[in-house]
């Protein structure tokens, strides 16, 4: 299975849903991690895991909105699953706003918990891939001159190289090296490949 | 024997110038007689004649005049017999003795004569005293048997037998019958009564005491049924026998009605107020039952794809079994638990351990704690004598302080959501209590407020009718306790509540 790397972190205060719900995971065939706090989570859970969180909404101490909203602002982004015996709307939009990929109510309906997970975990797949590329964009980014990466706003820009060159008051021969320089370290076949990596940057 | 004496005498004081004037008249008589006498036979007048003539003046006399004026006459007639049978007249010497024997028995019958007569007359004044005095006694009771017609009280008299020999006008009224007919109808028969305890009991005490107070039900002639306020007196005569019973009932149907519609009407805001209280405990209900039913869910799931792989392993088949048979236990417990609470209604006291009451309600507030991260410290004494009480409503009243204080308790510091429960044994003149205590560290109650908290319908909670404390207050008076509130020198409030012990 594609995602017999990821794990699911289940997240309750009860030890009897802990045992049940990694069960259930368990028989089919996932890999399950469960925790009796928000805390615990936390302090043991390794971020660079792939797979979803499911997270009781009514944890003591640091609730399950708190818990979200950590990992958000930590970046350490995984997506969560809501299960709550209690589902009133305004605490379900505030936590689909934070970025839940399911808010599901107890007692459970156990296909929708799976499918949900399987979603999950695909989205993290996703999101861990993109970040993958995201960081390996940048560090090709981060390659380049200066001079190179003024270059690079200018050809994304459409500039021509004899414009640059006039520009910058060099030869054209020099720029066109430093363009191809570029199209290489960011390993662009084309101005439209650049133009979109670029823009996937934020330039 | 006064007012005769007085009566004598009243007539004596009256009569004395009859008994003057009746004399006058018979010596007057007696002189005409004699002078008859003297004057048909001048030598020889017959004693024998003036004596009998002399008699019969006496007699009549005596009949109709005084003792004294008899008297009187028959000294003065003996004289002038004496002077008849001794010529020459007007000479006061004897000289034949046999005329001194016809003297002297004249004497004596004519002074037996008048003492008898007088006696008679004395008797007969006696007589006619006790007529006047029965006469009146008449008057009196009949006045009194009057007076028991006005009162609304009914008032009847049985005699040995229950047989009514009085019936006033307010029995009437109020069973219908009228003394006419009431009267020598056995009385039970009659109102059909419906006694608290077995008639020969109540009949003991009644004949040792002398009297007995209870409540009876009665039928009316149109066979309605009344209850009334009975109280029977027992009557004796002189030589302490029991003669009659008088029974008089006053009719309290429509205060017995009130009553039991007011005991119905604090039953059913007794129960309203158990429902609120498990109301506010909704969220940590659903919570508790939810959990079970989650997992419950989840193996039952998980069981379904073990069994569905190619080569099941029933070891972990089975073992999430028993998971879920033991889920669905703890979910069905949670269910009794407040079955126990809802279902039942007003039950009789029964002695009861307070400890096992608490032990009992705290599994109730459980979630609702956790779910606040609010700490229970639980300090029983080691043992409690029992109480006489209605162990769900006790639990109410804990379950009440428990929320109360769970709920003062869930905005403050984490390290004061702390509730406290102890319970302690507190030896007063002249009971035993057993006390027990919530304290809490929370929000605290304003310190003009602590009597307010008790009145119906006060409340600081937004979704709170404020009958919780104010029942809990009744419940526990009806056990013949106390429930009150002090704050706490720094944080928060304590309830405590006292209930004596089974005596």
């Amino acid at each position: 299975m594609s995602s017999s790397q990821s794990v699911v972190r289940v997240v309750d205060d009860e030890e009897s849903v802990r045992r049940s719900l990694s069960g259930l995971l368990e028989s089919v065939g996932l890999r399950v991690r469960t925790y009796g706090s928000a805390q615990d989570f936390l302090a043991i859970d390794s971020p660079d895991t792939p797979g979803c969180l499911v997270l009781d909404l009514h944890l003591p101490g640091m609730s399950g909105l708190d818990l979200q909203r950590q990992l958000a602002d930590s970046g350490r982004a995984l997506p969560v699953i809501f299960l709550t015996g209690l589902a009133d709307v305004p605490t379900a939009v505030h936590a689909m706003k934070g970025g839940a990929v399911e808010f599901l109510t107890k007692p459970l309906n156990a296909p929708a918990l799976l499918d949900a997970v399987r979603h999950a975990i695909e989205k993290d797949r996703e999101a861990r891939a993109e970040r993958r590329s995201l960081d390996e964009l940048r560090r090709r980014y981060d390659s380049l001159t200066p001079r190179e990466r003024e270059v690079l706003q200018r050809v994304i820009a459409g500039r021509l190289s004899k414009q640059i060159a006039a520009e910058f008051g060099t030869s054209e021969a020099t720029v066109k090296e430093q363009r191809a320089q570029v199209m290489q370290k960011m390993q662009a076949h084309s101005v439209i490949a650049l133009t979109l990596s670029a823009k996937r940057l934020g330039l | 024997m006064i007012t005769a004496a007085n009566a004598s005498l009243l007539l004596l004081a009256r009569g004395a110038p009859r008994v003057i004037g009746q004399s006058l008249l018979a010596i007057f008589a007696l002189a005409a007689v004699t002078l008859v006498c003297v004057h048909f036979q001048p030598d020889d007048p017959s004693l024998t004649a003036a004596a009998l003539v002399y008699l019969v003046i006496v007699v009549l006399l005596s009949l109709n005049g005084s003792f004294t004026a008899a008297a009187t006459v028959s000294i003065v007639a003996v004289i002038l017999l004496q002077d008849l049978a001794s010529p020459p007249l007007l000479s006061l010497s004897i000289y034949e003795p046999l005329d001194a024997v016809a003297l002297v028995v004249f004497l004596t019958t004519a002074l037996t004569i008048t003492r008898l007569v007088s006696k008679m007359r004395g008797a007969l004044d006696r007589l006619r005293v006790s007529l006047e005095d029965l006469r009146r006694a008449e008057e009196a009771t009949r006045q009194q048997a009057a007076l028991l017609d006005l009162t609304h009280d009914t008032v009847f008299v049985s005699d040995t037998q229950s047989r009514i020999t009085f019936w006033n006008r307010g029995a009437q009224e109020l069973y219908g019958w009228s003394a006419e007919e009431a009267v020598g109808q056995t009385t039970h028969q009659l109102l059909r009564t419906e006694f608290p305890a077995p008639l020969a009991d109540i009949t003991a005490a009644l004949h040792e005491a002398g009297r007995w107070e209870g409540e009876l039900i009665h039928a009316r002639r149109d066979n309605s049924r009344v209850v009334v306020a009975s109280r029977w007196s027992l009557q004796r005569d002189a030589d302490a026998r029991p003669v009659a019973t008088l029974e008089t009932n006053n009719d309290i149907t429509a205060h017995k009605q009130a009553e039991s519609a007011l005991s119905q009407a604090q039953a059913e805001l007794t129960r309203v107020a158990r429902v609120t209280t498990l109301g506010e405990l909704a969220a940590s209900i659903a919570h508790e039952v939810n959990q079970p039913l989650t997992a419950i869910v989840a193996d039952s799931n998980a069981a379904l794809n073990w069994l569905a792989m190619e080569k099941p392993d029933l070891e972990i088949v089975r073992s999430t079994l028993i998971a879920i048979v033991q889920d669905s236990e703890r979910a069905a417990n949670v269910f009794t638990r407040i079955r126990a609470m809802l279902s039942r209604t007003v039950q009789p006291h029964q002695p009861c351990d307070l400890r096992g009451i608490i032990r009992e309600t705290l599994p109730l507030v459980q979630a609702e704690f956790a779910r606040h991260t609010i700490r229970m410290e639980v300090a029983l004494a080691a043992e409690l004598p029992l109480i006489s009480g209605d162990a769900v409503q006790l639990q109410q009243v804990l379950l009440n302080l428990l929320i109360n204080a769970a709920e003062a308790s869930r905005d403050v510091a984490a390290e004061r959501r702390v509730v406290i429960v102890r319970t302690e044994i507190q030896h007063r003149e002249p009971q035993t209590q057993v006390g027990v205590q919530v304290r809490d560290s929370g929000v605290g109650v304003p310190e003009g407020n602590l009597h307010r908290v008790f009145e119906a319908f006060y409340t600081t909670k937004s979704g709170g009718l404020g009958m919780g404390l104010s029942v809990s207050k009744a419940i526990v008076e009806r056990h013949g306790g106390r429930l009150w509130v002090t704050a706490n020198t720094d944080y928060g409030a304590t309830f405590h509540f006292c209930i004596p012990t089974k005596s």
